[in-house]
């Protein structure tokens, strides 16, 4: 697959990752035509996120078992340690406190908070994008487009909090992006040391997946529950798993 | 286990994964009463252990015919949807601890005896992939029986069922499991050309179940933190120690 491009480079890993970043900030486009947006709306689109993601994570693992199932196991502890260090770095915050539609009449306080938690999340993000390169094209081209597509949710949320305090929906598209813009930053150094060790290769898979699918678990799915009925999210996500692990194979 | 006939193999262990839901009443008799996060950590880890199984059931169990596999997954979610309609099951609370009324303790049991049938798919399909495979899949399904049948006990406890009886419910609601493992395991040897699509049913089916009655369930009852470490440490174990496929 890889020769089809040409052996990915560093540019290529920047560019794939610098367009999951410019996704978020398509979350804030309907708010040019809306005021609101519908909670049942988020929670499905949180419900297809889970699943484009929990998707991306079986390849990762199947990719790094191939590699090493107990480094790739091994990384995916890492990778949940890291998500788990940097909630509590954070703060105890509630963990409903995040929750979409939560947030109205509170303090600029949450605002930036938001605004920090989705920016540690996008470290994890671009580690995804920039070891999926040592699995080959395909697997990058797999995790970028589920990242890409679960950020759009994210800068809706973003946008559903800043936009009630007056902030302008160009510039809650840029916020929006800003919180994603660790994902080209953090892509090209996780894509050099696993090409450069390639030992790390399942250890920094499994911890992209391990990361993935715990934040899968702790955040998209309890909110798509909160908001939307559950068969719907359940069917939502089953059939996302299914056509990313589909759209792998075929790719 | 190698000169045993094929099908008393799944017979053997498919039972041996209903039986074990025997022992789901084993916490609720030393310990009383359950506090709530406990049923909550019990149905995160019935999630994990199943989502384990569709992982692997998915990512290994198709190494030819995806597409199918796809079709099948997309039935298998149909399927679910169709049987919790039929049975008005689709958003009930399947935890409801205090509701006495006599129609939510058979659909309570009806649910779990049609979620069970389910595994039992999972459970031929596997064998039928390769028998290392399928006993590790009967394995996790086995373990996964336990904490479904400990939250099954905690409601039929709370309507005065007894234990024992209790105990034989939710061995009886898990016995077509070992029917359906039979079945598809003999089926699909007659017609192998049926596999990815019975692969799968299964995958579909089990992603269904455990996102529509067991997490939603779970997040009520302990704090997301726990439940997703406690859902993922199940899912890890089941891909770490999956028997070999051809
Ligand atoms: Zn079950």
């Amino acid at each position: 697959m890889a020769a089809l491009q040409g052996l990915p480079d560093v540019a290529l890993v920047f560019v794939y990752a610098l367009v999951t970043a410019l996704a978020t900030g398509l979350g804030a486009v309907p708010f040019y035509f809306v005021k609101t947006i519908s909670e049942r709306f988020v929670a499905y689109s949180n419900a297809i996120a889970a699943g484009l993601m929990a998707g991306a994570s079986f390849g990762l693992v199947s990719e790094g078992s191939g590699h090493g199932r107990l480094e790739t196991l091994g990384g995916a502890v890492l990778g949940v340690l890291f998500i788990l260090g940097t909630q509590r770095v954070l703060g105890d915050h509630d963990e409903e406190e995040l929750v979409f539609g939560a947030a109205t009449g509170e303090s600029a306080r949450r605002m930036l908070l938001m605004l920090v938690v989705m920016t540690v999340h996008s470290f994890s993000e671009g580690v995804a994008v920039g070891v999926s390169f040592g699995g080959g094209m395909t697997l990058a081209t797999l995790i970028t487009v589920a990242i890409a597509i679960h950020n759009v949710p994210e800068g809706v949320a973003i946008t559903a909090v800043m936009r009630p305090r007056g902030v302008s929906v160009t510039k809650c598209a840029g916020w929006s992006i800003v919180s994603s813009l660790p994902q080209p930053l953090m892509a090209v150094p996780a894509f050099l040391f696993v090409e450069a060790f390639r030992p790390a290769l399942p250890w920094g898979l499994g911890f992209a997946a391990g990361a993935m699918l715990f934040m899968v678990l702790v955040e998209l799915l309890p909110e798509a529950y909160h908001q939307g009925r559950r068969a719907r999210v359940a069917t939502l996500t089953t059939l996302s798993i299914i056509s990313m692990v589909l759209f792998q194979r075929l790719l | 286990m190698l000169d045993l006939d094929p099908i008393l193999t799944v017979l053997a262990w498919a039972s041996l994964a209903a039986f074990a839901a025997g022992l789901g009443v084993l916490p609720r008799a030393v310990l009383g009463r359950l506090p709530r996060a406990v049923l909550g950590w019990g149905n995160a880890l019935a999630a994990g252990l199943m989502l384990g199984v569709a992982f692997v059931l998915l990512t290994e169990g198709l190494p030819t015919g995806i597409g199918y596999g796809a079709l099948g997954g997309a039935l298998g979610v149909g399927v679910v949807l169709f049987t919790h309609a039929l049975t008005g099951t689709a958003e009930l609370d399947l935890n409801a601890l205090d509701d006495l009324d006599p129609a939510y303790g058979y659909q309570v049991v009806l649910v779990n005896t049609l979620h069970a049938a389910w595994e039992g798919v999972a459970i031929g399909a596997a064998m039928l992939v390769s028998v290392p495979f399928g006993v590790s899949m009967a394995v996790a399904l086995a373990i996964h029986n336990v904490p479904e049948a400990m939250v099954l006990t905690e409601i039929l406890a709370g309507r005065g069922v007894r234990l024992t009886h209790a105990a034989a419910l939710a061995v009886g609601a898990n016995l077509n499991q070992v029917m359906m493992a039979v079945v598809t395991f003999a089926v699909v040897s007659a017609a192998p050309a049926a596999l990815p699509w019975v692969v799968g049913l299964a995958v579909g089916a089990l992603l269904q179940l455990l996102l529509s009655e067991l997490l939603p369930e779970s997040y009520h009852q302990a704090g997301h933190t726990s439940i997703a470490l406690v859902a993922l440490l199940a899912m890890g174990m089941v891909v770490a120690f999956h028997g070999a496929t051809p």
